[in-house]
């Protein structure tokens, strides 16, 4: 294949749909993380929530027969291990970091022996019939030349991650509730004195974090494939946090990093078909993850220099205006 | 702050870690029961299982080499109350480049196997330093940073494996098997009076000479930290930042110099992945172990000779669940679940109020003592 | 009319045993302006965190509008009508004026903020106090004048009738400083109570209606200002007990060990702390720095001592450039220093006495042997330490934590005199420590002084200050305002003029003697 014919295919509307779909898992869980994140606290255990859910998901829905039980069912175990991780970091003063390594073992084991003990198979959920959430066919977007084909027909998940993502900014900037979340997260004390609870905020933050995180963990289960595969999320949710950073903490910043993240995964199995290794591309978005850091920081440094020198200066005008 | 830091007798933490153990291992017995038609003998191959056969008992003292040198690895890092979760990377680069020469550098085993494992600790001396500089110079979170290095390893990983060292239409994502001069050699040397264990433990229980290069990195550890100079810059980094700067500590380099040696030990780990334990490299060659060294740091409290004690207990759990899940209907997973549950036991500050109590009264005599000697403050 | 607030008898002991406050009396009538003065650790924070509810008083009562409370928290003062503006300003860098002055009580509509509501009552109450602020600014890009009066502001959109400040004018310049006089006599027109605590007199004379002043905990008097000079003042806040007489030697002068010159430092958030600052220091004397904390003594030693860059000047010792220098390399030049925060900056709590005496030369010989810290002779150290300054303790091994606080500084002490140093910088050596080991931390210094060491004495305990010292210098504001050649011949009264900024010596007058 010619670069030429990669190039269409990057931008052909079959490419940036599978973006979308891609991507999706990375969206939900990076708003969970990027909420934790501004509340103060670091949610490791965003792998864990996703893989509870996943796995909780596909087996409510497999008995059940029902999708929606299924979703409910994964979004309330989701929103559980949250507790748990909250429960103990809040009152039990766990460091969070540990919490989370502990939530994300516990997860990858449980839901293994889980898997294990219900159907005798501890690679996937292959004997559960469990449901897929349905399409979302909109008929006059649909008729859109091009950006019909991306994004219409895409599972609810999809939809579901836009949406979510201007709810959290509305509850971030617009919501009284979001505002004492991130002053929790910027400065406790002064939040503390005007009566704001820190730690019943927090752990707000943490339960809706892992309300967001389940349906990452769904998506992978219930749309994305519709069974469950043992350490399915691999990883996704360090990704999302990482797109907490590169997205400077801002909830559409957070979901164009989720995206770049997930065309980035799209795009190396395109190019695999030029001899270009796949693997090399997929380090694009971490290295870029890290240079994000290192000028976010090297950026800070200088508005602070800035900062220092503009009032030594207007200190001298106003020492030089005196004498 | 003083009520806060007094005294912390070994004596708690000791015990705290042994309830912590029981409690998650009666845990674990009572999902046995629920789940099996024969919880006492799945629970008796658990316990039991590693010491069972001289070959799963070699399993045991393997896993138990690689988990001591990741404590180690964790231990320095959290010793100087640094972060990091960069072992990962740390070992995929490390297997890597060990991997690598002893594929593929023609030399006699005498050297190539020193010359693989002084490149593995190499480059994961500098993998560690890169996340520890930016954390000094750029203070720059060295969660995310350790965690994006871990994903570029190992992709890179992958590349070079699937590119340019798997041989030519071979099946799945795996090198060859390393030459006998790329293997580390049994840790019972080949001479006629031991003839027979070294037959015994060569065929049956492979362990091999890093049985005492772990030894040897335990008291190499030890050493730096409790009798170098770098080694109490890097405790008093740990003690109190302030102090240390105060007086006179180079807090920037004591930062990157501990993340870069932990990196190295963590290399080392990774040498012994491809070269003591599959020896061959194998895609998710990491795969299970990458963040268990801080549960091994965090079970010795950081101390380095406590270090091997604590990955052969967690490293027995860890080969017990192996030969439960063979001999039983129980899946070896349930260990993770253990694992899980010790973590948050031992690291939870509030858990064990009887503990607790017993030093909280401890506390209070030893502050009524200070004010009486004190007498009237100012303020 | 009754006095709005109104202490009773308050005593307050903290858990490690100090009295902070012994039976204090005060009331504050309403709409006045009402100075609260006093050197530090008189216990006017004290004061004003049990009016606030942030600590509850051991006994007596607390009495606000006639009715008897008891605050547990700051949120129950706040209810009260009662707002107090801290030292560190408690605001949100991230979100802008309006946001920081309703946080907690965001105007909404149909649950949603109403931001423009926000920035209306903002500037509502910003005219109406005369407080400028600019609402839509974010907090990090505003000057530290802003920020204070967003604190205000805070306060009284929680509906405060009773302001409590605390040394709000430490962090002003001067036209600030101003600009907040101004603002706080507008208060008071429209019928709020303020409760302004500062040590500068000029401003307690210049604002003020009425003044209290604590010492030692206990109230020694409440006056009209209008009846109060700053002498009058002054000499009631700095009378003490006996003054206690050290024996020392006569001072053998010997060679220049110090020059500081035109030492200047302006803050991150512009203010100058440190003005034109110039000294030497001389082998085998003790030269004293009296002055209220807070006037520019801890930026002083920090710069000193290479754990502070300054903005101009020079420092050297012995001849050899010392400033902006790091902390090894001025240690390596002869300059010990206790440090004023020993928890903070002085000890490694968790670490055992031994290595708490090491730290400064622990890289060198005969401490480091081959590549390796030679621990026999670091417990050698340790046990002679142990003996020669008297720290109660059966094993140097032992955690420092384990230490009372006089045996924590006997560590420090320990540390910095053994390593045998050309200048021996202490910052407020006995604060906080038992009067056994006061006395032993001062006859060393002493001691060291004869054995021909310089010595610069930081402290905010005067007569500590004028017991030691061969010589003195006072501060205020961060420049040096008299030089006292001969510390014997001075009284406290004339000290406390100078520190408190009511004389100045002239720069001719003093450029001999520094």
């Amino acid at each position: 294949m010619s670069f030429d014919v990669v190039l269409r295919s990057i931008f052909s509307a079959a490419f940036l749909a599978s973006v979308l779909r891609i991507s999706t898992p990375l969206i939900l869980p990076a708003l969970g993380g990027l909420i934790t994140d501004l509340s103060g606290a670091v949610n490791i255990a965003l792998e864990g929530i996703m893989l509870t859910s996943a796995f909780t998901g596909v087996v409510v829905s497999a008995y059940s027969g029902s999708v929606f039980l299924g979703v409910l069912a994964g979004v309330a175990s989701g929103v559980l291990i949250s507790f748990v991780l909250g429960w103990f970091h809040l009152h039990l003063e766990t460091n969070i970091i540990l919490a989370g390594i502990a939530i994300n073992i516990l997860a990858t084991g449980g839901t293994i022996f889980l898997l294990y003990v219900l159907t005798g198979d501890k690679g996937n959920s292959q004997s559960l019939a469990s449901g897929r959430v349905p399409n979302i066919n909109i008929p006059l977007i649909q008729d859109i030349p091009f950006l019909g084909r991306v994004i219409s027909g895409q599972h609810i998940f999809v939809w579901l991650a836009f949406i979510l993502t201007w709810l959290v900014s509305i509850y971030l900037y617009r919501t009284p509730w979001g505002t004492h979340l991130r002053a929790v997260g910027e400065n406790p004390q002064a939040a503390e004195t005007m009566g704001i609870n820190v730690k019943r905020t927090r752990m707000i933050a943490l339960l809706i974090s892992g309300f967001l995180a389940s349906f990452g963990g769904m998506t992978m289960s219930m749309a994305y494939l519709t069974i469950f595969q043992r350490e399915m999320t691999a990883g996704r949710g360090f990704i999302a946090l990482a797109a907490v950073y590169l997205g400077g903490r801002k909830p559409w910043g957070t979901l164009l990093a989720a995206i770049l993240f997930g065309f980035a995964d799209a795009l190396s199995h395109q190019l695999g078909s030029l001899r270009i290794p796949s693997q090399l591309v997929q380090t694009i978005p971490y290295i870029v993850t890290i240079l994000a850091l290192v000028i976010y920081n090297l950026r800070e440094q200088a508005v602070k220099r800035e900062r220092r020198r503009k009032f030594q200066e207007q200190h001298m005008q106003s020492m030089a205006s005196v004498e | 702050m003083i009520r806060k830091l007094y005294m912390k007798p070994a004596v708690r933490e000791f015990l705290r870690i042994l309830l912590a153990i029981t409690i998650s291992l009666t845990l674990g017995f009572i999902i046995t029961l629920l789940v099996s038609e024969d919880p006492v003998g799945a629970y008796k191959a658990f316990l039991t299982g590693p010491v069972s056969r001289i070959n799963r008992t070699g399993e045991w003292i393997k896993e138990a080499i690689t988990l001591t040198l990741l404590g180690l690895s964790v231990a320095l890092v959290f010793k100087a109350e640094l972060f990091s979760m960069g072992a990962e990377g740390q070992m995929l680069l490390g297997a890597l480049v060990s991997g690598t020469i002893s594929l593929f550098v023609p030399l006699p085993a005498i050297l190539r196997i020193p010359l693989a494992l002084f490149a593995a600790m190499l480059v994961g001396f500098l993998f560690g330093a890169l996340p520890g500089y930016l954390k000094a110079h750029l203070n720059a979170n060295e969660i995310v940073s350790t965690l994006m290095l871990n994903a570029i390893a190992l992709r890179v990983y992958d590349y070079f494996l699937i590119f340019h060292i798997k041989p030519e239409g071979a099946g799945y994502n795996a090198s060859d098997f390393f030459p006998k001069e790329g293997v580390l050699p049994t840790f019972i040397p080949n001479v006629p009076f031991l003839a027979e264990a070294y037959e015994l433990f060569s065929r049956r229980a492979n362990i091999t000479i890093m049985l005492y290069i772990a030894i040897a990195v335990v008291v190499l550890v030890w050493y730096l930290m409790y009798r170098t100079p770098f080694g109490y810059e890097l405790r008093m980094l740990g003690a109190n930042m302030k102090f240390a700067r105060y007086g006179g500590i180079n807090t920037k380099k004591t930062v990157i110099l501990t993340f870069a040696i932990s990196g190295a030990v963590a290399g080392l780990a990774g040498a012994h992945l491809g070269m003591g334990i599959h020896e061959k490299l194998i895609a998710n060659i990491t795969i299970g172990i990458a963040f268990e060294g801080i549960v091994v740091a965090l079970l010795a409290r950081n101390n380095p000779v406590a270090v091997p004690f604590a990955a052969l207990a967690y490293g027995y759990l860890r080969a017990g669940a192996d030969i439960m899940e063979r001999s039983s209907d129980v899946s070896r997973e349930m260990v993770l679940v253990i694992q899980a549950i010790i973590i948050l036991l031992v690291t939870a500050e509030r858990v064990l109020p009887i503990v607790q109590q017993r030093v909280n009264n401890m506390r209070e005599n030893t502050k009524a003592e200070a004010i009486e000697e004190g007498g009237q403050n100012v303020i | 009319m009754p006095p709005i607030i109104e202490l009773k008898a308050i005593y307050k002991i903290y858990p490690n045993g100090v009295m902070a406050n012994k039976g204090v009396n005060f009331s504050v009538e309403p709409g006045e302006i009402h100075a609260l003065v006093g050197e530090n650790g008189a216990g006017k924070s004290t004061l004003m965190k049990i009016i606030y509810g942030m600590e509850q008083p051991t006994q007596g009562q607390v009495v606000v509008e006639g009715l008897e409370r008891h605050f547990h928290s700051s949120r129950d003062a706040i209810d009260a009508g009662i707002g107090m503006v801290h030292q560190n300003f408690m605001l949100v860098p991230s979100f802008t004026v309006a946001e920081n002055i309703v946080l907690g009580q965001e105007p909404t509509q149909r649950g949603l903020l109403n931001k423009q509501k926000a920035i209306d009552e903002t500037i509502q109450i910003s005219e109406q106090y005369g407080l400028r602020v600019e609402p839509k600014a974010i907090v990090d890009s505003i000057n530290v004048g802003m920020r204070q009066r967003v604190e205000i502001l805070k306060a009284l959109y929680r509906g405060a009738n009773i302001l409590i400040l605390d040394e709000p004018t430490a962090v002003l310049t001067p036209q600030e400083t101003q600009e907040l006089f101004l603002a706080i006599r507008k208060l008071v027109e429209q019928g709020k109570t303020v409760i302004f605590i500062t040590h500068k007199l000029r401003e307690v004379m210049e604002v003020s209606d009425r003044v209290t002043v604590l010492r030692q905990g206990e109230v020694v008097g409440t006056l009209p200002t209008s009846e109060a000079t700053r002498e009058s003042l002054a000499r009631m806040m700095v009378g003490r007990d006996v003054l206690l007489r050290v024996e020392k030697p006569p001072a053998q002068r010997g060679r220049k060990v110090m020059e500081v010159q035109r030492l200047t430092y302006i803050n991150d958030t512009g203010r100058s702390v440190l003005n034109d600052v110039s000294f030497n220091i001389y082998a085998g004397e003790i030269l004293g720095i009296a002055g209220v904390e807070g006037n520019g003594q801890t930026e002083l030693v920090e710069i000193m001592t290479g754990l502070r860059p300054s903005t101009s000047g020079n420092a050297l010792v012995n001849g050899k450039a010392v400033l902006n220098k790091t902390p090894r390399e001025v240690r390596m030049a002869g300059v010990s220093h206790i440090p004023e925060d020993r928890l903070t900056n002085g000890l490694a709590l968790e670490a055992s006495i031994n290595e708490n005496l090491i730290v400064d030369r622990y890289f060198r010989p005969p401490y480091k042997k081959g590549a390796s810290i030679d621990y026999k002779q670091v417990a050698e150290l340790g046990a002679k330490s142990i003996e020669k300054y008297g720290i109660l303790t059966p094993d140097g091994e032992l955690p420092v934590a384990s230490l009372s606080g006089g045996n924590m500084q006997k560590v420090i002490v320990a540390r910095e005199f053994t390593s045998d140093p050309e200048l021996l910088i202490a910052a407020q050596p006995t604060r906080g420590i038992d009067v056994g080991a006061t006395e032993f931390v001062r006859e060393q210094l002493v001691k060291q002084r004869t054995d021909g060491t310089a010595v610069l004495l930081v402290s905010a305990d005067l007569g500590e200050v004028m017991s030691l010292s061969d010589r003195i210098i006072t501060m205020f504001e961060g420049e040096i305002t008299g030089v006292f050649p001969d510390a014997a011949s001075v009284t406290e009264e004339e000290l406390g003029l100078y520190m408190l900024g009511i004389k100045h010596q002239s720069k001719e007058e003093m450029e001999e003697l520094l």
